[in-house]
Parts: C-alpha cells; structure tokens; sequence
C-alpha cells in the first residue's frame, strides 16, 4: 500500500467536525445525533477500516496486476492526477449506482444508509463487506487504462474524504455555481432520504455532473421533509446485525427461492420478490407518483 | 510482530478510545432528545412515512407516545414503536405474538432483532388483542 495515506491524516478533523456539529444539534435540535446510533456508525467505520487493511493486499495485487496490462502509459505528469481524479469519480458514480441497484452490492452498501440520522458521524457508517461484494472491480478499468495504482490510491483516499463533509444537515445551500457542479450537503440529502421521490437519486461523490448526464439528478424540494434511512427501518442498534443483516436476508431468500429465482435474489434490485410480495424502489415511487396525481386531480 | 502490524494495532485502539469518547459526549450533551408520538396525526404522518399508501383507518396510540397500532383498509395492522429518536415500523402478521396483560400489550413481530414491544392502550388493549389474534397473533 502506498506510504502516504490521507485518510489516516484526515481522522483528527473528522473527529473535530462531529464534536462540533454535536455542540451545534445540542443547540438547535438534539435529536439530530442519539448517542447510541453515533456508536454504531463510529464502530462500522472503525471496523471498515480494520476490514480494509485485511483484504487491501489482495485488492493492491490486482490493482498491480491489471497495471501490467495496460493500455497506456500515462505516468505521472500534473494533469494524470486531474483525469485519474476525475474519472475515478465516473468510476465511483457507476459503482454506488450499482451498489443501490443491485442487491448484491447493496447488501454491503446499505450500512452507509441503515441510520435514520444525517450527520457528520453517519459518513463514518462504512461497510465491512465490500470485499465480499466485489466492489473492488469499479476502479480495474483505471489500472487497465494506465493510471498508476498509487495515484488511483490516492485519488480513491481524497475522493473519500471530501465525501464526508456535506453528510450534515448544519449546512443549507452552498452557493448556486458549486451547487451546479459539485456534490453538497443538500444533494446528499436527497440521496440518503427514503422518500419516494427521492429514492435512488444522486450517487454522485464529488461532481454531481453524472448524476445531471445520466439521468439520476433530483433536486432538494423545499415541500418535502426529509426522512433519512432504509425502505424497510431496521430498528435496532446492534452492530452485527447492522453489518450482516441484508446478506443474512439474501441467504434466507435464496434458500427458499424455487430454482429458477435463486440468482435473481441475488442480482436483481433491492426489494425485488418473485411473487411481487414486496416493493422496490421503483415501485414505491409509482404508487408515490399515482397518490399525487390522484390527489392532484381531485 | 512487525512495525507496521504495531502502527495498525495502535490505530485500531486509539480508534476505539475516539468512539467511546465521542459516545459519551453525545449522552453527555443530552443528545437524542425524548420524542413521543404526540396524537393521532403524528401518528398517521409516521405511518405514511413508513410505509407510502398506508393509510390509517383506525389506531391507537400507547398511553405514554413510544408506539402505535394502526389499520388501514385493507385490514392491514402496523406495529410503530420508538427507535432512538426515531420511529420504525413493521406489518403484523401470522407470524407476530400477542400478549394481553390488562392494560399492556406486548407484541412481537417475529424479527429477533426488532424485538418485542409492549404498549399501554389502557381501555382499548382488549379490543387490539383481540383483532390482532384474527391476524393468527
């Protein structure tokens, strides 16, 4: 791995910041932090990262791996490191697009979203079982396209850090020119919301450009309260279960799936049934979509 | 053990320092609040927020506001209760438990994890059991 790593730099300031944002809830609306939920997001970070330095070396080797075939010879010139930071940006949008579409990356994922809090401890809420999801595979193709693997390490570690200023609800709009390019407060907000307008909506990391080119843009509305989480809350704070429970839930499907469902509950969308006994996001939103335009023509 | 196996270590236990710190200063800033479900519409609004399209032709609310019965149309029965300083929510069904002890029922969905609840519905606790008991509770 490569020496300098800035995450491990970056630790102190997150502690900082959530201090203050706890003195700040404890100001304005003390239910925006509960103690035992900040517990169990600061554990899952901790534990992600312990998870992380286990399976590093094997993600390191096909990095290196993939390097050794590549197609190009970038090198190390100014303006790699833009395009490398760049285009792993793309390359995180397709994989957190994924991670919500497919059940498979979701259940690693959907740690990040299990708090029903938005604030500056629920980015820490970071998985354990990426390996298992194979979520590695997203930034082969930078390896394969010629980026160093330190830089794209690198890219990787800042990529992450600027993620976790705007999960706060402290911070309103940013103005409207960073709005226009950039991942803010506010479109996170969209993000980690369970309302069914705003489901499966801005999976942007840093520029919210891709989600405006392909399609998954939505706007904060001022009308609508947001309520943060999952479809189904797990109303628990048990750490395990936090982890575990979706691959808990695909093991119990697959088993008693017929045959021929198996794989699909493993690689279709969250909330998917082969009987339409449950919902998935699209769903939710249409029956969301009928309601309004029913109550709209009343 | 190597230097960096030591560095790592070090970090993992200074972390766990951080986290217990950083929990303890959250109880200690009073953070988390005491919400209660206030009246009726507090509780149709959590419903709908749980589940879209439930819409609550009857309820009852726990005499404290930490949770909440309610059925809609359909005949569909939804537990609410407390979580943190939220709400979390499940649908009843065959395979949920029921327990009447005058004024309290406990219920549980049949999910370990979310456990069971017990409500004070005072009067109408008899009422909810037994129509919980129609769900095969």
């Amino acid at each position: 791995m490569p020496e300098f790593s800035p995450v491990d730099y970056a630790v102190p300031g997150f502690i900082l910041l959530i201090i203050i944002e706890m003195v700040w809830a404890r100001r304005r609306t003390p239910e925006k932090y509960e103690p035992r939920d900040t517990l169990t997001s600061l554990a899952l970070g901790t534990g992600s990262t312990a998870a992380g330095a286990l399976t590093g070396g094997f993600i390191l080797a096909l990095l290196f791996w993939a390097y050794q075939h590549r197609l190009f010879d970038i090198g190390w010139a100014w303006w790699a490191w833009a395009l490398c930071f760049v285009l792993d940006d793309l390359a995180y949008y397709w994989f957190h697009r994924m991670a919500h579409r497919v059940r498979w990356f979701w259940a690693s994922h959907v740690n990040h979203h299990s708090s029903q809090h938005y604030n500056l401890s629920t980015a820490l809420r970071q998985t354990w079982t990426g390996f298992i999801a194979v979520s590695f595979i997203f930034r082969l193709p930078l390896a394969l396209a010629g980026f160093p693997t330190a830089m794209i390490l690198t890219c990787g570690a800042f990529n992450l850090i600027y993620q976790f200023w705007f999960h706060t609800e402290a911070i309103d709009r940013m103005p409207r020119w960073f709005e226009a390019v950039m991942n803010t407060p506010s479109h996170h907000r969209v993000h980690h919301a369970t309302n069914p307008v705003y489901l499966d909506r801005n999976y942007a990391g840093v520029f919210i450009i891709w989600d405006k080119m392909f399609g998954t843009f939505q706007p904060e509305l001022g009308s609508e309260r947001i309520r943060y989480g999952i479809v189904k809350q797990l109303g628990s704070f048990n750490l395990l279960w936090s982890v575990f429970h979706e691959w808990i839930g695909i093991a119990q499907d697959v088993w008693r799936a017929p045959w021929r469902h198996k794989f699909s509950y493993m690689w279709r969308e969250p909330g998917w049934s082969h009987d339409g006994s449950r919902d998935t996001s699209d769903a939710i939103r249409a029956r969301w979509a009928g309601r309004q335009s029913a109550s709209g023509s009343e | 053990m190597n230097q960096a196996l030591i560095t790592q270590l070090l970090q993992l236990g200074g972390s766990i320092i951080a986290i217990l710190l950083l929990w303890l200063l959250a109880a200690k800033l009073g953070l988390g609040g005491d919400v209660r479900i206030r009246d009726e519409n507090h509780a149709r609004t959590l419903a709908e927020d749980a589940l879209c399209g439930f819409v609550p032709v009857d309820l009852v609310i726990d005499r404290a506001g930490m949770g909440a019965l309610l059925r809609d149309v359909a005949g569909r029965v939804m537990l609410l209760r407390r979580h943190g300083a939220h709400f979390a929510a499940r649908l009843l069904d065959g395979h949920s438990f029921a327990r009447l002890d005058r004024n309290f029922l406990t219920i549980a969905n049949g999910e370990k994890r979310f456990g069971a609840f017990t409500l004070d519905l005072g009067d109408k606790a008899q009422v909810w059991a037994s129509s919980l008991r129609r769900l095969g509770a």
